[in-house]
């Protein structure tokens, strides 16, 4: 069994700290932040601004309850198994997004309106 | 490895990494890194073990089981897509490097973690219909270089006994 690092090794964690800063500029916010869309299985079904206090619940095969508050948004309750939307906490970064894989739904925030419908099939 | 020995040395590793992936839900990691679905991935540690000490073949022949039967075990449809997703691109990469003489276990295990996640992002990108669902993979990845150096460790420590005393 080999028990030294080697030189490749060095080079593995070099590669994947650049993908991961290739991956994290490439989303990297250009604009302010301005609505919080809201998808569900893929569908934009509604774009809440973020100047606005809100609180909706949405039922996909869960029910989640998303909350605008002070320019940010949260998932803030949820009945899905492991609730790691709730545990993502509040965001407000233009191309970062809230997941919620057991109920399908995501809350993207974008800067304005018109990109909000770029959606990969 | 004589079939026999074959036969037990796959059916106790599957054992193992089952019990690995349900032990795993009861270790709380969200409170020391706080990033939401992260895991130790200690299951990887079984497909590591068999892919040094058998081959892939072998490693594959563990691996689909471990994720058709975790999902039995109380896992879910997505999780079965996200753990053969992230499970197959792990070991297919580092299958592939493993006979680098430029990498030790070390290596392997970091890229197998990496390509987990990406793995895993790309079942994630399908599901939601998104892309924008890898906005969240620098961090994955960057969790992967302590998970896989983890798994590495420990692998490497077991390997080294089992092929004293096997």
């Amino acid at each position: 069994m080999k028990r030294v690092w080697k030189w490749g090794d060095a080079a593995v964690v070099g590669a994947v700290l650049l993908a991961a800063l290739f991956v994290f500029l490439l989303f990297l916010p250009k604009e302010e932040a301005a609505y919080a869309a809201v998808y569900l299985d893929g569908t934009l079904i509604d774009t809440l601004p973020l100047n606005e206090d809100v609180q909706i619940t949405y039922t996909g095969n869960y029910h989640s309850t998303v909350t605008v508050r002070n320019g940010k948004v949260a998932v803030t309750a949820s009945d899905c198994p492991g609730e790691d939307c709730v545990h993502s906490g509040w965001v407000n970064t233009p191309a970062r997004s809230i997941v919620c894989l057991p109920n399908r739904l995501e809350i993207r925030i974008a800067a304005d309106t018109s990109d909000v419908d770029f959606v990969v099939r | 490895m004589s079939k026999t020995k074959r036969l037990t040395f796959c059916a106790v590793m599957l054992s193992l990494a089952l019990v690995l992936s349900y032990v795993e839900r009861f270790l709380p990691l969200q409170p020391l890194i706080p990033l939401p679905g992260i895991k130790l991935g200690l299951a990887n540690i079984v497909t590591l073990i068999v892919l040094y000490y058998t081959d892939a073949k072998t490693a594959f022949s563990v691996l689909i089981p471990r994720c058709l039967l975790g999902a039995v075990f109380g896992g879910s449809v997505t999780a079965l897509l996200f753990s053969l997703c992230g499970g197959t691109l792990a070991l297919a990469l580092m299958s592939l490097v493993r006979r680098s003489p430029a990498l030790s276990v070390y290596g392997v295990s970091i890229l197998g973690a990496a390509a987990h996640n990406v793995g895993q992002i790309a079942a994630a990108m399908l599901l939601m219909h998104s892309v924008y669902v890898a906005a969240y993979l620098p961090f994955l990845l960057i969790a992967a270089l302590f998970t896989g150096f983890l798994t590495a460790t420990v692998c490497n420590g077991v390997l080294h006994v089992i092929t004293q005393r096997l």
